[in-house]
């Protein structure tokens, strides 16, 4: 019998706002609409909290992609829209410092109701892994590199 | 409970009934998460909201002396509230508390991949005992409230909520955009199923609202802005000139020249541009209607000729709650549905009950100065659309909803054309005759026997509606294929076709972004749940009364509106609110004022750096006003010092949740 | 000797009951909460799912008996009967009976031992005489409060439930306790009882074993139901095809029930969809006049059952028989092509209308033309009865839905909260003047 603990796929994680993604979650699942497993949402007030460090270490530990799924311009908080935007862009950049695929990392505006958007967000990071593979592999080449280049 | 106490984490998975246990393997999830560092307990329960669930949960609080609770069940929407009040029963701090939704997200999007959900229940219950290993104490914000509320809208719904509320004894500001209270119910006659005027009950009302001495209400007024939170609201009200006084409002009405399309009478007749919608209406005073009055000079009574100013003012309202009773508009067909705006016989239901009215003391029913001997209805215009068949509207949607109340509405004037006009020929094309309520069905029954002439159409083959051709006995011909009798096709010339228009929400878009509330996909305004909190919206202190929320009928309408009223008297009767404790907070340990987080805060007051002195020496340190704090976490973010976190929501709980969710279960060979 | 002095009387603790229970205690008034059932739920606890959400119900049901039972401010008195409701200058003085549970309900911890022990096995009537319990039991597994009723009816008084009860809790002694409940206001929520299967006798007058009725098809489909799967009554077996016949006792004038029940339409599409979940190979066909998908929400779940590939055939069923196999057969005409034909079905599900559950006038009221509690001004104050200071909430007041009867529940309590609020300012009024 194979051991149901041990994830095959990548692992997603979804940091969806409570006034957007994470309800849009609620609404997919009211559907009963299905969408890869190995995706794990958490909710989160408002994405401006995180410091960049913050994805780089998730990456670094095994999250192999990352969507935040904000309420953009609908959010309650009249920070999200910009302050997100601003925070996905130093984060890429400070996961290409890194040598991480700036693709693992996706912004999307999701609404409450947004059952659709939120499926192909999922569905298109879940296949873009399925072609760019888990992040550790893509870490240990990039430690390799680093280690044999002339010190 | 200290803080250094020992962690005793009891974990619970739910089997919702099913919901989640058909897909989940909830028995494999309890048993891997019992052996979970610091858990002294993890069960299962067929339903654990139920209240023998809840006493199992009180009994480790008390028993085992757990000290901190993760559930893995429904969306935390649902039961959250409900499993912090166990805690709180059972003694227990309610933010201890971790929710983990195993069924929206888990066993009903996951319902062919069960190794996958129960593989992720794991990781998702692993990651809720993570936090909760760091969650603290809170205690709620406690705020003083304003026993006053804001009443959007003066229609039956906000006239019946201001009412209920204000019997209560709390105060009610009620804010109505047009110059006249009464709503769309004004514009209407003999309402089913009691026939009663429906002025005449609207008067009943309105009379017990004005003199009500808790209630102030502002005609030609708007809400232009809403600050603050549950409690204390302060809402930018604009108030804008009458125009005419007691003194010369005749003289000024009889003058006036200007005429416009009366929007009373759906555009059938025109109206000055200072006016009265109808006799009786309140206020009894005129109104100039701005839109429209272009500052055209005015002579009164051969003098000197006046020009009319609008002088806004503004006042602004504090206020606890909200109640959103904006009402419906009816479907406006588009050019050439059904050939509305080009066949001047093709009317709607609306236009036609006000041409009734006008036209009261007629013996034979008239269009346009043509007797009218045979009329057709036709259903569902604007409602139950389909997709790929309807075209879409401006927005790029379609109307998929049913607006309830037009069945029994068309019904209904179907039984006052027979009554007053018996020779006239009616014929009645729908697709389900839906007169649900209490007295409804009569219509229909009374219409089959009275001979009006049914004709059901499906929704993917519209009737027809054409200009007859030259030298035919009527203007219009309708072709449609009637599935009562075995899908004839039928061609029935008509001398006037009625649309039977649905309900759609008013254009609020200003007002929805101002208040933060949601619309569902039918665009009317969204409650919490269904059944839960039916008259409540996801923003604390903000209900829906009416038709802002769905199709209703007036009796809905009035229903509603007094359950919000409920909802706000129950919320602001002590005069106190509590707010959740999900606000910045300062670490004092680590905070050396950099003043990083006051630059990048939005939010007025929230957040000050402060000088304080300790030991003698002075130190400088950021000091956050809870009650005005979003808890957006802007300022956690960029704080050199890590010295700030939204309490309940911290930056270590996430990253302790991301390990969990990474890493893999340990000891699973044996659980599996 | 209990007697109790209240600002509102709630007779009735399904949803409508529960709701406007809890509308007036979060608004500081004093309730009391009258059930006849030994627990609290009404009809909704009995459900599967709930649309259009397909909620698993009890996940909506069971918090809101918990906040009853937990409320400050409402007292809960279950196994209670309403006699007579008398009127005098302070209000009313509610006759009221607590029928005897043989079970002491202070000491009972619901540990269900006597249950256990009890020899004798009845029908359940939670599970519409589908499954069974004890002659002594806890009413169902999520019963609110969690405490022993003995079915005095079926008990054969073998003493076993009182020996393995560790509190001594059974008390075969007790007899029915008359007190009176003092309120300045009552809210009636009697609520609905489906018309009888076999009120039509042209639908096979109950005695076809695989005709049924929806509340039974519930329990079929409730994780919490005697099977946890739909099968057939008759045999056991699991049907491939199953019917609706829709109107089955509603908009019929022969059984003197015109009005449309309003619910039918929309249990039965749940049920319908369902059924398609629990047994996919199954095909599932709703006989109706006119859909009457009305609700918010609810247009969309008739259209996604459509998609799903539930049939629907518009006809009048005129009869129903069966087989040698005790298959049903449906007789109807296909109003769409003007024939006559005859389906056999597996199992047909009668989609019956509602009737009220307790007659009116045991309240002092003159029952509506239907038969449930008039409401003289539905366009003015749609939860007011003809007597003053009585009101009305969910299906006691007519057929309507889980979502409608909540509103009305908030309805019918701020109507009350106004009508105690005026009523207590005169009383105080009064002994002001009194003092002086």
């Amino acid at each position: 019998m194979p051991d149901i603990a041990q994830s095959p796929q990548p692992k997603i994680l979804v940091l969806a706002t409570l006034a957007g993604g994470y309800a849009g979650a609620d609404s997919t699942g009211q559907s009963h609409l299905d969408y890869p497993a190995n995706t794990y949402v958490l909710p989160v007030m408002c994405p401006v909290m995180f410091p960049p460090e913050f994805f780089v270490r998730a990456f670094e530990r095994g999250i192999d992609g990352i969507i935040i799924m904000y309420s953009g311009t609908d959010s309650p908080y009249k920070v999200e829209a910009d302050g997100t935007a601003k925070l996905i862009n130093r984060t890429y950049q400070l996961m290409k410092e890194r040598g991480i695929d700036i693709r693992r990392l996706r912004l999307a505006a999701i609404c409450t109701v947004c059952v659709k958007p939120f499926l192909k967000e999922v569905n298109q990071m879940a296949e873009l892994l399925k072609g760019i593979g888990f992040v550790k592999n893509e870490l240990a080449s990039r430690n390799a590199s680093a280690q044999g280049a002339p010190a | 409970m200290p803080d250094n106490d020992k962690l005793k984490i009891a974990v619970y998975t739910c089997y919702c009934g099913g919901n989640i246990s058909d897909v989940v393997d909830c028995e494999k999830v309890a048993k891997a998460m019992g052996s979970q560092p610091d858990v002294v307990v993890s069960r299962t329960d067929m339903s654990l909201c139920s209240d023998a669930g809840q006493s199992q949960i009180e009994q480790d609080i008390r028993e085992l002396g757990v000290n901190r609770v993760v559930i893995g069940s429904c969306a935390p929407t649902l039961h959250e509230v409900t499993f912090r009040n166990a805690l709180i029963r059972a003694g227990l701090n309610p933010y201890l508390y971790q929710h983990v939704g195993l069924r929206e997200q888990d066993s009903w999007v996951h319902s062919n991949d069960h190794a996958g959900a129960t593989r992720k229940a794991m990781h998702l219950m692993k990651a809720g005992i993570a936090k909760a290993r760091l969650l603290h104490p809170l205690e709620p914000i406690r705020l003083q409230a304003e026993k006053q509320a804001l009443v959007i809208g003066g229609g039956v719904a906000g006239l019946r909520a201001a009412l209920d509320i204000a019997q209560q004894g709390l105060r009610v500001v009620l804010v109505e955009k047009s110059p006249f209270v009464g709503g769309r119910m004004a514009q209407l006659e003999a309402v089913f199923p009691t026939h009663e005027n429906a002025r005449d009950l609207l008067r009943g009302l309105i009379k017990k609202v004005v003199n009500h001495p808790g209630i102030k209400i502002y005609t030609q007024a708007e809400v232009m802005g809403v600050a603050g939170y549950v409690g204390n609201y302060c809402a930018q009200v604009i108030q804008h000139s009458r125009g005419v006084t007691e003194e010369n409002a005749e003289a000024l009405l009889s003058a006036c020249q200007q005429e416009v399309p009366d929007e009373f009478n759906y555009g059938l007749t025109r109206r000055k541009t200072i006016y009265r919608p109808y006799p009786g209406c309140y206020p009894p005073l005129p109104a100039v209607d701005w839109d429209n009055y272009q500052g055209e000079p005015i002579s009164l009574n051969g003098g000197e000729p006046i020009v009319l100013e609008d002088v806004p003012t503004s006042v602004d309202v504090n206020v606890g709650a909200i109640v959103v009773a904006t009402g419906f508009d009816p479907y406006e067909p588009r050019q050439g549905e059904y050939g509305y705006g080009e066949l001047k016989e093709v009317v709607t239901l609306p236009q036609l009950i006000r041409h009734l009215a006008l036209s009261k003391a007629n013996h034979a029913l008239e269009w346009n100065g043509h007797p009218v001997r045979d009329v057709a209805f036709i259903h569902c215009v604007g409602s139950r659309e389909i997709e790929g068949v309807d075209e879409p509207h401006e927005d790029g949607r379609i109307n998929n909803y049913c607006s309830r109340v037009c069945c029994t509405a068309t019904l209904h004037t179907t039984e006052e054309l027979r009554q007053h006009f018996p020779g006239l020929n009616i014929y009645d094309l729908y697709q389900d005759i839906r007169t649900y309520g209490r007295g409804h069905e009569d219509y229909y029954r009374d219409a089959l026997l009275g001979g009006v002439r049914f004709v059901r159409y499906h929704g993917e083959e519209h009737p027809q509606v054409t200009a007859a051709s030259a030298g035919d006995t009527h203007p219009v011909l309708i072709r449609v294929k009637d599935s009562l009798t075995y899908n004839e096709e039928l061609e029935i010339p008509v001398d006037l076709v009625v649309l039977a228009v649905g309900m759609q929400p008013r254009q609020i878009d200003k007002l929805v972004n101002m208040l933060k509330v949601s619309r569902g996909t039918d665009r009317f305004l969204l409650e919490v749940h269904p059944k839960l909190r039916p008259v409540e919206t996801a923003v604390n202190g903000v209900v829906l009364a009416g038709t802002a929320q769905g199709p209703m009928n007036i009796q809905e309408s009035l229903s509603a509106a007094s359950a919000a009223a409920a909802k706000v008297v129950a919320l602001l009767g002590r005069g106190r609110v509590e707010l959740q404790p999900f606000v910045a907070a300062v670490d004092a340990e680590k905070c050396n004022g950099t003043g990083a987080c006051v630059e990048i805060c939005e939010y007025e007051g929230a957040i000050a750096v402060q000088t304080f002195t300790e030991n003698g020496k002075e130190v400088k340190r950021a000091v956050v006003t809870p009650a005005n704090c979003s808890g957006c976490g802007a300022c956690v973010a960029v704080c050199p010092n890590h010295a700030i976190n939204v309490q309940g929501w911290t930056l270590s709980q996430y990253e302790a949740m991301v390990d969990a969710i990474a890493s893999d279960i340990p000891n699973m060979a044996e659980v599996a | 000797m209990k007697d109790l002095k209240v600002d509102a009387l709630v007779v009735g603790g399904g949803i409508a009951g529960m709701q406007a229970a809890l509308d007036l205690g979060d608004q500081g008034f004093q309730v009391a909460l009258v059930e006849r059932e030994p627990s609290i739920g009404g009809k909704m606890i009995t459900l599967s799912k709930v649309f259009p959400t397909l909620d698993c119900c009890s996940c909506i049901t069971t918090p809101k008996m918990s906040a009853v039972a937990h409320h400050p401010n409402i007292k809960l008195l279950t196994y209670c009967e309403v006699e007579s409701i008398q009127e005098n200058e302070k209000g009313f003085a509610v006759a009221t009976v607590q029928k005897p549970r043989y079970v002491d309900e202070a000491t009972c911890t619901g540990c269900r031992l006597c249950e256990y022990a009890c020899p004798i096995t009845v029908p359940s009537s939670f599970d519409r005489g589908l499954g069974s319990y004890r002659a002594i039991r806890v009413p169902f597994s999520t019963a609110v409060p969690q405490i022993a009723v003995l079915d005095m009816d079926n008990c054969i008084l073998c003493g076993k439930c009182e020996k393995a009860c560790p509190v001594d809790a059974v008390v075969l002694s007790q007899q029915p306790e008359p007190f009176t409940i003092h309120a300045t206001a009552i809210i009636l929520a009697t609520g609905f009882e489906l018309n009888e299967l076999g009120a039509k006798k042209e639908y096979g007058a109950a005695k076809l074993p695989n005709v049924i009725d929806p509340l039974m098809m519930e329990r079929f489909l409730s994780p919490t139901g005697p099977y946890g799967r739909v099968l057939r009554p008759g045999d056991g077996m699991e049907p491939t095809t199953i019917a609706y016949v829709q109107c089955a006792g509603s908009r019929d004038k022969t059984l003197g029930i015109e009005y449309c029940s309003r619910v039918c339409c929309m249990y039965a599409i749940k049920q319908a969809m369902l059924i398609s979940g629990a047994l996919p190979m199954a095909e599932i066909t709703i006989y109706y006049m006119d859909i009457r998908t009305f609700g918010k929400g609810y247009e969309q779940f008739y259209q996604n059952a459509k998609a799903m590939g539930v049939e629907f055939v518009r006809g009048k069923v005129a009869s129903i028989h069966e087989d040698e196999k005790h298959n049903p057969i449906v007789k109807m005409e296909l109003t769409e092509e003007g024939r006559i034909i005859e389906r056999t079905h597996d199992l047909v599900v009668l989609s019956l209308g509602m009737i009220p559950a307790v007659s009116s006038s045991g309240f002092g009221l003159v029952p509506a033309s239907d038969g449930f509690i008039s409401v003289p001004a539905p366009n003015a104050s749609p939860t007011v009865t003809e007597r003053p200071g009585i009101f009305v909430t969910g299906t006691a007041g007519g057929p309507m839905d889980i979502v409608d009867s909540i509103v009305t529940a908030g309805s019918a309590a701020s109507e009350a909260s106004a009508y105690i609020r005026s009523k207590t300012m005169i009383a105080e009024s009064q002994s002001e003047v009194a003092y002086a």
